[in-house]
């Protein structure tokens, strides 16, 4: 499965031009913009489920859309718990988001749940495409549908 | 479609919707799950996500803020723009904190709409740094609590210092069609930054 690359060549620690500065970053005469963080290593707590650790780089996107695999339909019944939930659940598909939410589950663990799911065969999943904010198209085609809402 | 081929799909029927994403954000109170709940064409959602928090001290001597890592209360919802679309709405809380991580949030997100209430305008100044540092396209919109707001838009672009190229529009969160077009001027900002990116 192709990993979506994480938004690269962004320079995070570029601090905001001191002329667009919120008055409260003002006080005491320019206090240091600390950088935004990103845990690019760190492994979070939440991902360390089943006695497995996963990167969170690896991680799925919470809108990526998983759908329920004809061998996930046919080997349900074999599957435990949560995983089994989650296979009768996405017999359309749906985002990871609505999984977590539909189970009552905490959103990194309803993706670690759904990773195995994938890996096994029995979910399938659309990922949104790399460079979707670039893509005029797909941003067009989203203005016409909403334009549509009355 | 220029999307990646899903390879695991066996012989599903048809393919999964491709999810496109805009953020709605703000602080507490300002008619984030208002917004998202009028216009979503499922009933709101919620779920609990980590977020990793840097202290709000900041350390003057340069080392590395305390990080701490909360569990925040997600609500979204999503509206089906096409036969193959499907878009989602996010919103989520993100004042306070200066610094917070919303990495996992925005990755690949359309763009932002920062709801404002303009009686407490500094409950968004994290989430306009956040989308301002990151060229996260973004919409400043000031909820029209009780139909009016409190201080005219100017006033509110100067108190934010926000640039002139960031729209700031007032809507009525509890009007679907209000939302509508809040949403959709989002998307014209984020149309703008694809066709000439910074
Ligand atoms: N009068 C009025 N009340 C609103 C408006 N938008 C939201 N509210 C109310 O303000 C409160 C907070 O709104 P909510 O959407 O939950 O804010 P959130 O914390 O940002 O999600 C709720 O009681 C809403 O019903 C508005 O435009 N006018
Ligand atoms: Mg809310």
């Amino acid at each position: 499965m192709a990993l979506s690359a994480m938004a690269g060549g962004e320079d995070w620690r570029q601090p905001p031009d001191p002329g667009l500065t919120r008055p409260y970053l003002d006080e005491a005469g320019g206090v240091d913009v600390p950088p935004p963080v990103r845990e690019a290593s760190g492994v979070r707590p939440y991902l360390l489920t089943g006695g497995r650790v996963r990167p969170a780089d690896a991680s799925l996107e919470i809108e990526a859309q998983v759908q329920t695999t004809p061998a996930g339909h046919s080997d349900a019944d074999r599957l435990m718990f949560e995983h089994r939930d989650i296979v009768v659940l996405c017999a359309q598909p749906i985002s990871i988001a609505e999984v977590a939410a539909r189970l009552g589950l905490h959103l990194g663990v309803a993706r670690v749940l759904v990773s195995d799911l994938i890996e096994a065969g029995y979910l399938a999943v659309r990922r949104p495409d790399v460079g979707l904010p670039q893509n005029k198209k797909i941003i067009e085609r989203v203005i016409r549908g909403l334009q549509a809402i009355r | 479609m220029d999307s990646k081929p899903s390879d695991e799909a066996g012989e599903l029927a048809g393919k999964p919707p491709l999810p496109v994403k805009i953020v709605v954000a703000g602080g507490f109170g300002v008619g984030k799950t208002t917004t998202v709940s009028v216009i979503s064409e499922i009933p709101l959602l919620t779920t609990e996500a980590a977020m990793t928090e840097v202290a709000a001290e900041i350390d003057r001597t340069g080392h590395v803020p305390q990080k701490t890592t909360t569990t925040v209360a997600l609500d979204f919802g999503c509206i089906t723009i096409d036969e193959e679309i499907k878009l989602y709405l996010f919103g989520t809380p993100g004042q306070d904190r200066f610094g917070f991580m919303w990495q996992d949030l925005t990755q690949g997100a359309l763009g932002a709409l920062v709801i404002v209430d303009t009686r407490r305008l500094e409950d968004c100044y994290a989430a306009v740094d956040y989308f301002e540092h990151h060229d996260i396209p973004f919409v400043v919109a000031a909820n029209r609590f009780h139909g009016k707001l409190e201080h005219h838009l100017e006033d509110v672009r100067w108190a934010l210092a926000v640039s002139e190229e960031t729209p700031l529009i007032s809507f009525d969160a509890r009007q679907r069609r209000s939302v509508r077009d809040a949403l959709l001027s989002v998307l014209h900002m984020s149309l703008a930054r694809a066709e000439y990116p910074r």
